[in-house]
């Protein structure tokens, strides 16, 4: 049997095409990957292939009928275990939930469907996407993610079944969930390309709550460019829900090689890259290391601006609050009932009674800040084509330590990730190289609401010049 | 010394990704603030809202679940100092907007 594992969308959609291939090889081919492989993981929920073949079996049907639905048309993929699928329990990562089934598809299931994608699995979380303040690794009932580059370390969190599923060449591409960080994190942890879209372009119809207002569903793939490819298949205004905009995703064409072409900003000026101040300062040296190198692959294309400072505003308070109020509040049954006890991490166990004491003025002040806190940070990012950060200040945890004595010693870096969260825009992490014990590590580009073409545009330039997304961990 | 102020941020942070607690926890020993919110008393007002909790549900905590709560209640308290320093008029509203719904004639 051929070896897919390790393809992108795009080459197994020309492989489909050219008719090398079928959607069904494709699917039984990434089934019987995941069934062997994905427990070393702890990447998988549940393998569905009842529902995948015959979902090949179709795409197979409308090939042979010339009815082509697009790029993502007979590829198989995974989604973290948080989005409803018919016929399959939806566990939430959480004990409580472990038999609980929701019978609807949810929205970015029915598109992918719609766009001839084949669902092959559900893939482990952090339960209840962290939102009961886990600090370690095994937070899950179905244990902590291993991240395949080294078994011993955290495939980062909440997206965790996502990241070492598409890292371990289980699918192609996966869709996660990120309130703050669970996409980019997973993707840096596990070296992969992971896009958390702008709030709002994705519905999250049928996606478990954390944070209504924060939580965001996006893709984790091999590369920016497969990507792209999913969001545009899973973007769009949603009647289902009212906080999906009417906004499409259309991936920047590629432009001609050469000079001024691929990677050149419109008008072929360069891109404006912000460095916040102290994003590789006092963070882990390969970390750094990585992160100025990847600088230099693409200086050509880019004016980097050094030390740019976000505007001084209270984004964790905000969080803070915000995933307090609101995950106690989408979780009230669990908090009334005592349910909480049942979770994995003991620290998840009485994490969500504290937000029993946030007063509703205080929640209240945490959206009005947020206001004036999305036009401070917007003015702030439309002076740069994107900023650029390490996407993580360290390597992976170790799966048998709290974070906190992971990588003792490690204080510095810029936190991006928090404020841009808060806002809901939208952020990509690509692998640029290695750190310590073969970890991967990650750089991240973040930019203005709906500007993901430009994060897929760098991001691309840079893959276009690495090869970093196409090495491969050594499955065992 | 790490700032009040940035010791208040930093918590927040922790609470909003929680995966953040390993930086923010070093980062308080490394400046020399460490343990400061293992340390530091919890305020009055924290024991008082934690003891709300309790009542709530009073059978449910061990003294180490309630100590842990109430750690985190006041953390909570501080970092919700920060929210009232922006300045905010009557006219600044949340971020959602409500929706008044007629159905179908």
């Amino acid at each position: 049997m051929a070896d897919f594992a390790f393809l992108s969308v795009r080459e197994l959609g020309a492989l489909l095409r050219q008719k090398k291939t079928s959607a069904t090889e494709l699917a039984t081919y990434f089934l019987d990957r995941l069934e062997k492989i994905g427990p070393r993981y702890n990447a998988l929920v549940t393998v569905t292939r009842d529902r995948a073949l015959a979902e090949a079996a179709q795409a197979d049907r409308d090939i042979k009928a010339g009815k082509w639905r697009g790029p993502l048309h007979g590829i198989p993929y995974g989604v973290k275990d948080l989005l409803a699928t018919k016929g399959y329990p939806t566990t939430w990562g959480a004990e409580p939930y472990r038999q609980q089934t929701i019978d609807i598809d949810a929205t970015v299931v029915e598109r992918l469907g719609a766009a001839g994608a084949v669902l092959v699995a559900k893939l482990a979380m952090v339960e209840l996407a962290g939102g009961m303040g886990y600090n370690q690794a095994n937070a899950s009932y179905t244990g902590p993610g291993k991240t395949p580059w080294n078994p011993d370390y955290w495939s980062g969190g909440s997206s965790s079944g996502p990241g070492a599923a598409v890292a371990a060449g289980l699918v192609p591409f996966a869709i996660g969930s990120e309130t703050s960080g669970s996409i980019l994190t997973p993707a840096a942890y596990c070296g992969v390309t992971g896009l958390r879209p702008t709030y709002g372009l994705v519905s999250r119809h049928g996606a478990m709550a954390l944070a209504w207002t924060m939580d965001k569903l996006g893709p984790l793939g091999r590369t920016a460019e497969d990507c792209a490819t999913v969001l545009a298949a899973i973007a769009g205004r949603d009647p289902k829900d009212p906080s999906s905009v009417a906004r499409t995703f259309v991936a920047p064409p590629r432009q001609g090689r050469g000079s001024g072409g691929e990677g050149t900003r419109s008008g072929g000026t360069k891109w404006k890259i912000g460095i916040p101040k102290g994003a590789d300062k006092d963070i882990q040296p390969e970390v750094a290391a990585n992160f100025r190198q990847a600088l230099k692959v693409i200086e050509d294309r880019v004016e980097v601006v050094e030390d740019v400072e976000l505007p001084d505003l209270p984004y964790g308070a905000v969080a803070g609050m915000i995933i307090a109020a609101e995950g106690a509040s989408a979780f009230d049954d669990l908090l009334k009932d005592g349910r909480l006890s049942q979770l994995t991490a003991p620290e998840d166990r009485t994490g969500g009674y504290p937000a029993l004491a946030v007063s509703a003025p205080d929640y209240l002040r945490a959206l009005r800040v947020r206001r004036p806190m999305q036009r401070a940070l917007d003015d702030f990012l439309k002076k740069f084509d994107a900023l650029a950060v390490p996407t993580r200040n360290t390597v992976a945890s170790p799966i048998d330590k709290p974070f906190r004595d992971g990588w003792p010693g490690v204080t510095g870096g810029a936190n991006v990730i928090g404020p841009t969260n808060v806002v809901g825009v939208p952020g990509i992490s690509v692998p640029n190289g290695f750190g310590v014990k073969g970890l991967p590590t990650g750089l991240s580009f973040t930019t203005r609401a709906f500007d993901e073409a430009k994060l897929v545009a760098l991001a691309r330039l840079y893959q276009d010049r690495t090869d970093w997304h196409r090495r491969q961990p050594t499955i065992a | 010394m790490i700032s009040r102020r940035a010791f208040a941020e930093q918590l927040a942070l922790a609470a909003a990704a929680p995966w953040f607690l390993d930086e923010v926890a070093l980062s308080r020993r490394e400046r020399g603030a460490g343990g400061e919110d293992q340390a530091q008393e919890p305020s009055a007002l924290a024991k008082a809202l934690a003891e709300g909790v309790r009542l709530r549900y009073p059978d449910r905590f061990t003294p180490d679940d309630l100590a842990a709560i109430t750690r985190s209640i006041d953390g909570r308290l501080r970092a919700i100092e920060r929210l009232y320093q922006t300045t905010l008029t009557n006219a600044d509203e949340p971020d959602f907007v409500y929706s008044v719904y007629r159905g179908a004639d």
